[in-house]
């Protein structure tokens, strides 16, 4: 059961709702066909209110990523040091942050990865959250 | 009907104290309020006159609070830059000056205070202002985090030499260690400590990061027209931009793809130097708001100094530093080297350096360009100019 920081902030609910099942479902406009994110509850191109929620494949390309050494607050459920990468995804043109795990030898702008849903401990919390696997 | 604002207001006095983080004498307001009445000094004004104020970034010292001390007659307008970083520095000067010439206001003070003892580490402020899940599920919960991935992009993807942050860093410590006021006084950049300095978060070591000082510094603007019968020479505002474009913003990291690795001011630059009537080669020094290395180099280039092939060629430490270099940057040390109120000193040298009151001086400079706080979601920047 996931329990939130902030909860959701915008139209992105069922996006939560979905990662705490195990599943990675985003948003596309019913009006123009673009994907959104951050998820919107209208439009903003083609002025649509309609917006379908699908399943997504978690693959991707690293687009960005840091290694964290520095123990900020809040942190404390991570071993330093760890690697956040933003991946680009292969199916949709969405970037979404997770957590790598395993092997980061491969690590670098470019480099293809799958994904998994989990939970990330923060403080009490427990966030539904993506892990990023390198290949 | 339309009405261009440069040159007409003008900075006429400033006031900086800043000190050593958690060891402010007083509480924040206590600190504001000397501030202000230091710049009120400087241009021999009556603080009790000051008619108007603005600040950014969740400034927690609302204006009617210092009235009693600062003798206020009359409150005709406060106003804040939206924004929870610096990326709202430069647009206050925008606001005081809209207010000043519809009449709405006669003389406004724009500040930033910041007491740890009364408002918290100021990363933690800013972060809170944008933390969210999608964040903190991926172990995100600092500014250098966020930056520091923007940062990894703009070295290896769109190819900027890493050197380039250690001659902006070099350049900021030349500066900070002949300036009494500075946390880096006395103190030049020792290469081999940057090096190998703990890492933040990569590509972020320690000596990449602002860290942050209790202090508050205050600005007066009034009219140019006013500013002629105070103390001293006015330095005016020649433009000011403030917003983002379409593509960049709070976008949880899907910015523009062009535009991700950059420090957010592509879409404000033309209309600050169009305001002005200028371009970058007119610019004569630099006030930069770095709040990470790489972010302040993102800054120039956007700001149309260099670009991603020649930044190398530009932003070299004997090109950065006055009083020889070409593009004189951060002549008091910057939020690095001189001691970060959240950008406030920057604002404030930008002011001092027109004026030849600069520690290290910029023999002949006329324009002064101030960058505000890179990779925020709105951003703004200014240019001032002397006669
Ligand atoms: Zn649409």
């Amino acid at each position: 059961m996931a329990r939130m920081v902030t909860g959701q902030l915008g139209a992105e609910g069922p996006y939560w709702d979905g990662l705490a099942k195990g599943r990675l479902v985003l948003p596309r406009c019913n009006g123009c066909g673009k994907w959104h994110w951050p998820a919107v509850w209208r439009c903003g191109d083609c002025g649509s209110w309609d917006h379908e929620w699908v399943e997504q494949p978690l693959a991707g390309t690293i687009f960005a990523w840091t290694r964290t050494h520095h123990r900020f607050a809040g942190t404390e459920g991570l071993a330093l040091p760890y690697v956040t990468a933003l991946v680009l995804l292969d199916a949709v043109p969405i970037r979404l942050n997770g957590l790598i795990e395993g092997s980061e030898e491969h690590l670098g702008i470019g480099a293809p990865v799958t994904g998994r849903t989990t939970f990330t401990q923060f403080g009490k919390d427990e966030i539904p959250s993506i892990r990023w696997m390198l290949a | 009907m339309t009405m261009n604002l440069s040159g007409k207001t003008a900075v006429a006095g400033v006031g900086y104290r800043q000190f050593k983080r958690g060891t402010a004498p007083w509480p924040e307001r206590g600190v504001l309020v000397r501030a202000i009445v230091d710049a009120c000094d400087d241009a021999g004004f009556d603080p009790a006159d000051i008619d108007g104020f603005v600040s950014y970034a969740g400034d927690h010292n609302e204006p009617v609070r210092l009235m009693p001390d600062l003798g206020t007659k009359e409150l005709n307008w406060s106003a804040q830059v939206w924004g929870g970083g610096g990326g709202g520095i430069a647009g206050t000067f925008g606001l005081a000056a809209s207010a000043i010439l519809t009449g709405q206001a006669k003389a406004v003070i724009i500040y930033r205070a910041l007491a740890e003892g009364n408002s918290g580490r100021l990363a933690a402020a800013v972060m809170a202002h944008h933390l969210n899940d999608h964040m903190v599920g991926v172990g995100m919960v600092a500014p250098a985090q966020a930056c520091a991935m923007r940062a990894e992009r703009l070295l290896d993807y769109h190819g900027v030499p890493r050197s380039v942050c250690e001659e902006l860093v070099r350049a900021s410590y030349f500066h900070g260690s002949r300036n009494p006021e500075a946390t880096a006084y006395g103190k030049e950049l020792d290469l081999a400590q940057f090096r190998t300095a703990r890492w933040i978060a990569e590509p972020f070591r320690l000596f990449d990061c602002s860290r942050e000082n209790d202090g508050a510094g205050a600005l007066l603007m009034v009219s140019s027209e006013a500013a002629r019968d105070l103390r001293k020479p006015p330095v005016k505002l020649l433009s000011v931009a403030q917003g983002t474009q379409k593509g960049w913003g709070d976008l949880l990291e899907n910015d523009n793809i062009e535009l991700f690795a950059t420090g957010g001011f592509r879409g404000i630059t033309d209309k600050l130097y169009k305001m002005a009537g200028l371009t970058p080669a007119d610019i004569d020094v630099v006030q930069l708001y770095e709040n990470f290395s790489a972010q302040g180099i993102a800054s120039l280039i956007d700001h149309g100094f260099c670009t991603y092939e020649n930044v190398a060629e530009v932003v070299r430490y004997e090109n950065l530093i006055a009083p020889s270099g070409r593009l004189p940057v951060n002549t008091s040390g910057g939020n690095l080297a001189h001691g970060f109120v959240h950008g406030i000193g920057t604002a404030v040298e930008a002011i001092r350096c027109l004026r030849r009151e600069s520690v290290n001086p910029v023999p002949g400079a006329r324009t002064c360009l101030l960058a505000g706080g890179p990779g925020a979601p709105t951003v703004s920047s200014a240019i001032f100019g002397v006669d």
